[in-house]
């Protein structure tokens, strides 16, 4: 028998050390706010980093770039996060002491959402009318201001706004199949067929990534009426409206009568869908305006090796009004919000250099230039339009109208996207869809479950501005 | 040292503990692993404790205190019913066929075959893969247009063709097949070594016994890697409850939820929506229900000693 | 395991075996194939270009080898504990350690993250090793407990009659006998550690200390989801796995036949 007189006594300590250990873990972790406050620091010479998902590194670099000319010792360096993650890391990096200088922020509730991180960013208004002048409101977009702005704080400077209600076409397929873009849905059904009977897809839906969903049911309920999607959200319309209704029964026959892909309940937007569309297996493809960016030489190409073709073959992709599938007339509807805004941390040491780049890329000439000339946003600069001579389009003869098109009626629109859907009920109106998809439930089963679900949520699910009208 | 191996020692050892008082003492050994484990996680699950009582978006300063009201809701949220439901299925399906094929290719590769590094390494190689990365790769071939498709049609059976992933019914076995698939290897590895404890002599006995392959499969083999199983058993448990990247990244625990799990709908509800203390309630539900799968497989592997 | 004297026994074995692997080689063919599709190689050589890939594979390395290093000692110790010697209330110690290994990994990111930032662990390696390292020694010891369950205690006590201590045993017995599932726990607690990714995306700020698991974020953006490089870099990300568990394979069937019991 050899238990060390030692371990008796240990066998009382240790357990007591234990606890002790893990509670003076926790009460170091919990203890005291935590919380530092920021310096401006110099405005001229900084270290800057800078978090977000969009834009892509490639160019982040640009941007940074064409800064670094005119401010060569502010150092900033962009950490990529991707969507899916962005939530889960900023959220602690901005509790602590250590988080980015500058992080990407958006409307609505999905990633980034500017109303859960304005408490964290610094008011931005000052910096900007210092910029613009005082008048600076009527030079900036105004869905990316009203957007980005949280009671009376600019929280972030939008960069650029996406819209959607586009449909994009392969336009040698349908030269080649002699069929021209639809603009009923009869048409649409048609042109369907033909290219089935060619073995050739039609059109492609990542149905199972629900937030592009939402931007079909809304083309289709603009198409039916006007206002009514946008009232809805607001809650100042059930969703049970006929209109509503109409929409989920028009967003079903497109499954059942041949337009839809089959299988398109299992398919994501971003890569499937995409893909796809990229490889040439389809005809047609629901994006927005950031689908721009495939209409380079340079974008296209990326994007088509990146869908696993290896030798890329450029095609004209070219932006459609979405159909007038219920036979009223009424098309050509854009909706659109900020893509994303820069803001400036609050806890930062060098507040002043970071403002001083969030207003550069978001309020000048230069840094919206790039923007727009990247073509996956659309600038917040009024006024400012891609420089077509440093763009090399796939089919300059027939892209270049219709994209100068495109985006002069996108900057006309006010009617928001996502910027006033909260997360849950953007959830709400993705199981709307794929109930009806599925055929779980009928358009107006779908509409009532919606109802139901909006109504049981604060503000009926919106947030943000009130959309106009 | 003596090493000669007793007769006991043919069988799977006896569990003799609790032989008296001439055993010196574990706790010094257990310790160091233990404080570490405990301080650094046990704060954490104080923490989510702690925050399942509140309704907070994880940011703002001021959470509002409700007491057990997340519970509550989450007892009457029909979804959380449907993880479960799921998580069950899950967990019956993967555990059998896992363990099947895990002990299965164990027991062939213990046997004398040509190139058993190459069986080896394509059975394990998919634990290694991130199922971020294959997930597409599975939707597309689980597509309605997909190669499982065509090869299905390729053999004759192109009736059974479905769009799997676009279906509620077909795509819970899509998810369960690709977690088979990337966790075998897993069971591969174990059973493998712990069948290196099977003493030759009982094999080699019953092989001039004239007993068959399958025999000494069952016969043997299963009985003496119980150990492995009983804790593969409790590991299943733990997690299919917390399982994540599969049904998240392949299906988005869609279509309308059929995929969805106890892991997906955690990360749902904490990180899109935001709504930490729900997320934190069904943490701890989470907790629960493995510990108390856990244990009801560990006193089953007890008891029979 | 199986008879194999006879060619026609030998020939079915591997029949059986082949058709077995068959649909498990599928999906990595498929695999391979993405990631030379589109540039081919060149999706290849543009991982490479990013610049950053020795680097993320150092700290990779770095991070792994310190928690397998932390779990095997930490795993042994305890798996000893628990299966050959005395305590007290034995299983409620398992049980409570095996309780942290139910949480999934988002759960613990807030209060890791405000621990590691007051202790100014923030974009250091401790701030992964230390909760990953945490996370795989319950699952660890297990494993291990259970396959020390199996050596026979005639061997501890024939030891013990000789006059060897405690830590004796522990390093002339257990040591040498749980090769095989050393060999096993290595490979797995490096699988854990090399493929994390929520905690280095989390806890890692710039490419000096970045995992090699954060690569495929360089090519998803916003809008556009390059698969072919994604796969590319996690083949790249696969393959020093996969070395490592030959390597191990053949290190473990040596350390059999030598020390072996039987």
């Amino acid at each position: 028998m050899r238990k060390s007189p030692n371990i008796r006594r240990s066998r009382r300590v240790i357990p007591a050390l234990s606890v002790l250990s893990f509670l003076a873990l926790f009460l170091a972790a919990c203890a005291g706010g935590g919380s530092s406050s920021g310096n401006a620091g110099s405005a001229t010479s900084a270290n800057l980093t800078w978090w977000g998902w969009s834009p892509s590194v490639q160019v982040a670099q640009q941007y940074i770039k064409a800064f670094n000319k005119t401010n060569p010792d502010i150092h900033i360096t962009f950490k990529m996060l991707t969507i899916a993650g962005y939530n889960a890391a900023i959220r602690p990096a901005l509790a602590s002491s250590v988080g980015p200088d500058i992080f990407d922020v958006a409307p609505g509730g999905a990633n980034g959402s500017v109303e859960t991180y304005a408490p964290d960013a610094i008011d931005l208004g000052p910096a900007v009318s210092k910029a613009l002048g005082s008048d600076w409101q009527s030079k900036l977009s105004p869905i990316g201001v009203s957007s980005l702005t949280i009671g009376k704080k600019l929280a972030a400077v939008s960069v650029g706004a996406v819209y959607s209600g586009t449909v994009w076409i392969n336009q040698d397929l349908f030269q080649k199949y002699h069929l021209t873009p639809p603009t009923t849905l009869s048409q649409w059904v048609s042109d369907c067929a033909t290219f089935k009977a060619n073995h050739v897809g039609c059109f492609v839906q990542g149905v199972g990534q629900t937030a592009f969903n939402e931007d079909t049911l809304q083309a289709i309920s603009d198409n039916i009426k006007p206002g009514v999607w946008t009232n809805a959200i607001a809650g100042k319309v059930p969703w049970t409206d006929p209109t509503i209704v109409k929409a989920l029964t028009i967003w079903k026959s497109m499954f059942s009568d041949g337009i839809m892909e089959k299988g398109a309940l299992g398919v994501q937007q971003y890569p499937d869908a995409n893909n796809d569309f990229l490889a040439g297996k389809y005809a047609m493809v629901m994006m927005g305006t950031w689908y721009m960016q495939n209409t380079t030489t340079a974008g296209m190409s990326a994007g088509i090796s990146g869908a696993g073709i290896s030798k890329p073959k450029n095609f004209t992709a070219m932006p459609i009004l979405f159909p007038d599938v219920a036979g009223t007339g009424t098309t050509g509807a854009l909706y659109g919000d900020s893509d994303y805004g820069i803001a400036v941390n609050a806890k930062s040491k060098n507040q002043a250099a970071a403002t001083k780049f969030a207003v550069w890329l978001g309020t000048s000439q230069q840094g919206q230039a790039q923007v727009a000339n990247a073509l996956d946003d659309i600038a917040a600069l009024k006024g400012v339009q891609p420089d077509w001579s440093q763009i090399s389009l796939v089919n300059a003869g027939s892209q270049k109208a219709a994209l100068d098109k495109l985006i002069t009626s996108a900057v006309s629109s006010s009617e928001p996207r996502l910027a006033t859907v909260s997360p849950n009920l953007q959830t709400a109106i993705g199981n709307a869809s794929t109930t009806v998809a599925s055929g779980s439930a009928t358009p107006a089963q779908a509409a009532a479950t919606l109802q139901a679900a909006a109504a049981a949520l604060p503000d009926h699910g919106a947030i943000g501005p009130t959309p106009a009208g | 040292m003596a090493r000669q191996p007793s007769a006991a020692a043919g069988r799977a050892a006896p569990k003799g503990r609790g032989r008296g008082p001439r055993r010196p003492s574990g706790l010094p050994w257990i310790l160091p692993g233990f404080i570490f484990v405990v301080g650094l996680i046990y704060y954490c699950i104080g923490y989510t404790g702690y925050i399942s009582t509140l309704n907070w978006d994880g940011v703002s300063p001021n959470p509002q205190s409700v007491g057990f009201h997340n519970y509550d809701t989450l007892f009457h949220d029909p979804v959380f019913w449907d993880t479960i439901r799921h998580t069950v299925i899950f967990f019956i399906v993967t555990f059998v066929v896992q363990t099947a094929l895990g002990v299965t290719f164990a027991a062939l590769l213990h046997s004398r075959v040509k190139l058993p590094n190459l069986y080896k390494v394509i059975i394990f190689v998919p634990v290694v893969l991130a199922p971020a990365t294959m997930a597409p790769i599975f939707r597309q071939i689980f597509s309605a247009t997909g190669q499982f498709n065509t090869i299905l049609s390729d053999i004759g059976l192109g009736s059974l063709a479905h769009p799997w992933l676009a279906q509620s019914s077909t795509a819970l076995p899509v998810i369960m097949a690709i977690t088979i698939w990337e966790w075998t290897g897993v069971t591969f590895i174990l059973y493998f070594a712990a069948m290196t404890q099977i003493d030759r002599e009982i094999l080699e006995a019953a092989r001039i016994d004239g007993a068959g392959g399958f025999k000494v499969l069952t016969r043997i083999v299963w009985p003496n890697v119980r150990g492995t199983t009983i804790a593969l058993a409790m590991l299943s448990v733990i997690g299919a409850l917390k399982t994540f990247d599969v049904p998240y990244l392949v299906s988005l625990g869609g279509p309308n939820y059929a995929t969805e799990f106890l892991g997906t709908f955690i990360y749902r509800i904490s990180i899109p929506t935001a709504e930490v203390g729900y997320g934190a309630a069904l943490s701890v539900m989470l907790l629960i229900l493995s510990l108390a799968g856990a244990i009801a497989f560990g006193i089953r592997g007890m008891k029979r000693n | 395991m199986f008879e194999t004297r006879r060619l026609s026994s030998k020939i079915i074995l591997q029949v059986i075996l082949t058709i077995m692997v068959i649909p498990f080689l599928f999906p990595l063919i498929a695999m391979v194939q993405e990631s030379l599709s589109g540039q081919g190689w060149g999706n290849y050589r543009a991982v490479w270009a990013l610049g950053v890939v020795p680097e993320f594979f150092r700290n990779s390395a770095i991070i792994a080898a310190s928690v397998i290093v932390i779990v095997y000692v930490l795993t042994m110790l305890a798996a000893y504990g628990f299966s050959k010697l005395h305590i007290r209330a034995r299983e409620i110690y398992f049980w409570m350690m095996l309780a942290a290994l139910t949480l999934p990994e988002v759960v613990l990111l807030t209060p890791l993250f405000s621990t590691a930032t007051r202790l100014g662990l923030y974009n250091t390696y401790y701030a992964v090793v230390l909760p990953l390292a945490a996370l795989q020694i319950p699952f660890a010891v297990l494993l291990t407990r259970n396959f020390v369950n199996g050596i026979p205690d005639d061997l501890f006590d024939a030891a013990r009659v000789d006059g060897a201590n405690a830590a004796v045993i522990f390093w002339r017995i257990i040591m040498p006998l749980t090769r095989p599932i050393a060999a096993a726990i290595v490979i797995l607690t490096l699988i854990g550690a090399w493929n994390d990714y929520l905690l280095p995306l989390v806890f890692l700020q710039t490419p000096s200390t970045e995992t090699i698991t954060l690569l495929p974020s360089y090519f998803v953006s916003e809008f556009s989801d390059d698969q072919t490089k994604v796969v590319a870099s996690a083949v790249i990300t696969a393959i020093p796995e996969i070395i490592a568990y030959l390597c191990l394979q053949r290190l473990f069937e040596r350390g059999l036949t030598a020390g072996a019991l039987k």
